[in-house]
């Protein structure tokens, strides 16, 4: 899959993941930040529920949250490491 | 002695004066756009926790002290739902959202949050008696700490797993309907301006007749309140049955209204508030907010006794007296 | 308002059965927390936990119960009630006096019948024994019609502080002349829905834990159970007082869902409102019976709030490196070791403990000692930010 559609996938994924109800995939820039109230405000319980969406759909296994802070920064980041480590 | 300054209610009804009609014999509560919620905090809710939240968001303003929730089977469907995770992925890496969504505090922890709240706050879980037990602890908080305001609730969402069970158990039968809701007080020690004054709260389990005599008359001392807020159930399900006398198992829920309606004066209005919001345990809650709000017909009512018996084994008394 | 004394226990958790073997284990610093695979999960042997080794079905024999939908959790918590009771010189049909309270607590309640569960909600069910076991107020309810109970009945869901706010719910009762004698605690059994819900949040350790250690990994969970007969000075009664419940304070953190704020704003304000209440400075204190959950987020929390709150702080430790955390018991069983600690004048070992908490530089009691003890602080935390902490204090 290329990298741009690839990009509108996790988007989509992500906001049906995280029941994201207000928030359309055009609305979230490749390098917006994932977390803190600047970006798309997620929490550290999203974090964990990123890392299952990641295991579910494309078999990554993150071990912990510190590992996860690394790959959980913007879009651009996630489809990075998918590119490299999906097994799905 | 506890004083209701304000109130809030999420229920079924959709028109004031007009029982709502039961759909499935379930009474599911017309619920706000909740505006006051941020989307990223609502999005993660059950309806217990939205609808709990919901009623008591516009009382925060007041700046309660503490927080105070009753709910019976609060959190139930995010526990199946995070149950069917734990079979569909065999134990594996599952999310923890719907886990702590689950918890039955997690009513009383949002508003918490919301409200930056860092105040006593506690959620009680005793089925039918869970919203009397926060009342309890509230008019014990308001002698301990005069001065102060407190925040008290009662909350339950229908979970449809939980209607097929007690559907299995036989509970809805003979007009007898689900319910669902969300009724939130704001209250404290000053008399000036409240909506009500609450004199008595008793809470009895078993099915022991002489017990229920027993703490009627004590409560009532020789009074007739005028209205009587009873929790009888019958009356506006699929299954018909006239008002007053349908219920689960006439004799066995019926016997008990009979005996608070004879210590009643012979002109007393009985209304039986479970035909609009339906049977679910902390519908006393919702009985409460209906005294505080009633139609005009009834508003010149000023001592108000409430009897809800739930599922035959636990039973509460309030005596209310009307100030506004 | 009237005086609580502590005039009953009942305890049972994996480190014992009975009061004396919980005291003898604290004391030689013996841990019940093991690998061994008591629970039917892919995590049983793999996860350290504090599990008890008598099985469901010894303890239905044991209590003369048929019906399978008294679960586990019910079980424990009749066990430590019974034993309470006994040892408060209570009568059995002495309970049915409306005088006399029962609060509970628990966090699991008949959620510990997860397969069951999930059998009752995926098939149109003709009726089953377990429909009105799973909430958590299927516990007390059992207890209060056992034995004919027929005072205020309640339980409280306040996650890991529960069985803290029934020992304080179950006071101020007394104290408000709305019941005489209160008998209060938790229970929780474990259960694969817990231990995969703790699992998600990734604070689940796999070794045994080491509660305010540099290099601490999570939690480990544990099951059990405890109650405490309460008494106010009306009913004083002649056999020996154990403690007094001389200080109580419930507050919200109010940060976020499942975390503590690293400040520890919620601890702080909660140790500060017991001791307030207690009308006790912090120097008072003889010894912190801590959260301690050796969860990296509770244990610096904690940490910080102890050190806002005391200029000097006094000897503490962590009983859940011997029990895991019990939940919605661990108020109760936490109480019940504070409780211990000043009948037998005595402190107990933070098992596990090697280096401090860098910037922190805290450093629990390692190993066990006598000691001069008058107040002790018990302090539990919950989801949700309930923070709760009592004080219990020496009447002799």
């Amino acid at each position: 899959m290329e990298t741009t559609q690839l990009k509108e996938q996790l988007k989509r994924q992500i906001i049906e993941f995280l029941n994201l109800t207000d928030t359309t995939p055009e609305s979230i820039q490749d390098d917006k930040p994932l977390f803190g109230d600047e970006g798309l405000g997620l929490d550290s319980i999203d974090s964990l529920e990123l890392i299952v969406l990641l295991n579910r759909e494309y078999g990554i296994v993150i071990k912990d949250l510190k590992e996860g802070r690394k790959v959980l920064v913007d879009v651009n980041t996630m489809v990075d490491y998918i590119e490299k480590h999906r097994t799905k | 002695m506890l004083y209701i300054h304000h109130t809030s209610c999420i229920n079924p009804q959709k028109e004031p004066d007009s029982p709502p009609v039961p759909v499935n014999n379930q009474l599911k509560a017309v619920e706000p756009g909740y505006e006051g919620i941020p989307g990223n905090v609502l999005r993660r809710m059950s309806k217990s926790v939205r609808m709990g939240v919901g009623a008591a968001l516009p009382l925060l303003k007041y700046g309660p002290d503490g927080i105070l929730i009753g709910t019976g089977y609060g959190g139930m469907e995010d526990s199946v739902r995070f149950l069917n995770q734990i079979v569909a992925y065999d134990e594996g890496l599952l999310t923890p959202g719907t886990f702590v969504q689950s918890t039955a505090n997690a009513i009383a922890s949002q508003l918490g949050l919301l409200h930056h709240n860092r105040g006593y706050n506690i959620t009680y879980v005793s089925r039918g008696l869970s919203f009397e037990s926060a009342l309890l602890d509230a008019a014990m908080l308001v002698k301990e700490h005069p001065g102060k305001s407190w925040l008290v609730a009662g909350v339950d969402e229908i979970s449809d797993h939980h209607y097929r069970f007690e559907c299995a158990e036989g509970w809805y039968k003979g007009g007898v309907v689900a319910g669902e809701g969300a009724a939130a007080f704001l209250v404290n020690d000053r008399p000036a301006g409240a909506l009500g004054r609450i004199s008595k709260i008793v809470l009895i389990g078993g099915e022991d007749e002489a017990v229920l005599r027993s703490a009627l008359t004590g409560i009532l001392d020789g009074q007739t309140p005028g209205l009587l807020l009873s929790g009888e159930n019958g009356g506006s399900g699929e299954n018909g049955g006239s008002g007053g006398n349908g219920g689960m198992d006439d004799s066995r829920e019926g016997k008990w209204y009979r005996i608070v309606e004879s210590l009643m004066g012979p002109d007393a209005d009985i209304v039986r508030f479970k035909t609009i919001c339906g049977e679910y345990p902390t519908a006393s809650a919702f009985a409460l907010w209906l005294a505080c709000n009633l139609p005009a017909a009834l508003q010149d009512h000023r001592h108000i006794l409430f009897y809800n018996n739930y599922k035959f084994t636990q039973h509460s008394l309030m005596l209310l007296e009307r100030l506004l | 308002m009237s005086r609580v004394f502590v005039t009953g226990i009942g305890i049972i958790s994996a480190v014992g059965s009975t009061l004396r073997e919980n005291r003898s284990a604290l004391a030689a610093g013996k841990s019940g927390i093991s690998f061994a695979a008591t629970l039917s999960s892919r995590y049983a042997g793999i996860l350290p936990c504090g599990s008890i080794s008598t099985s469901t079905d010894q303890w239905r024999e044991q209590f003369g119960i048929d019906d399978p939908g008294i679960t586990r959790t019910t079980l424990l918590a009749l066990h430590a009630f019974s034993d309470a009771i006994a040892d408060a010189g209570l009568a059995e049909t002495s309970l049915r006096d409306p005088r006399v309270a029962l609060v509970g607590a628990t966090t699991v309640g008949g959620m510990c019948l997860t397969d069951e569960l999930y059998r009752d909600t995926t098939r149109s069910c003709q009726g089953s024994p377990y429909l009105s076991s799973y909430d958590c107020a299927s516990v007390h309810l059992y207890l209060q019609s056992r034995y004919g109970m027929t005072g205020l009945a309640t339980t409280i869901n306040t996650a890991c502080s529960s069985s803290a706010n029934a020992i304080q719910y179950g006071a101020r009762l007394i104290r408000n002349g709305l019941a005489r004698t209160a008998i209060v605690g938790g229970t929780d059994s474990l259960a694969k829905f817990t231990i995969n819900g703790f699992h998600a949040l990734q604070i689940l350790s796999s070794e045994p834990c080491r509660p305010f250690d540099r290099d601490r990994s999570g939690l480990n969970l544990g099951e059990g159970a405890a109650f405490l007969v309460l008494e106010g000075e009306e009913s004083r009664p002649t056999k020996t007082i154990y403690a007094e419940l001389t200080g109580y304070c419930n507050t919200n953190d109010a940060f976020h869902p499942s975390a503590l704020s690293l400040a520890g704003d919620g601890p702080c304000l909660a140790m500060q409102g017991a001791l307030q209440s207690a009308g006790l400075n912090p120097s008072q204190i003889d010894f912190i019976n801590t959260h301690g959950t050796a969860t990296e987020n509770n244990d610096e929390a904690e940490a910080r709030a102890m050190l806002r709150v005391f200029a000097k702080l006094p000897p503490f430790a962590s009983t859940k490196s011997y029990t895991g955390h019990t939940l919605g018991a661990a108020g109760a069983i936490e109480a019940v070791y504070s409780i211990l600690s000043i009948r037998h004048q005595e402190l107990y070992a933070s098992l596990n403990f090697a280096e401090p908490i860098p910037d922190i530089g805290v450093r629990p009691v390692q190993a066990y000692r006598q000691h001069n003890v008058r107040h002790v602080m018990s302090n539990s935390f919950g989801f949700g930010g309930n923070c709760t902490s009592l004080i219990f204090s020496n009447v002799n």
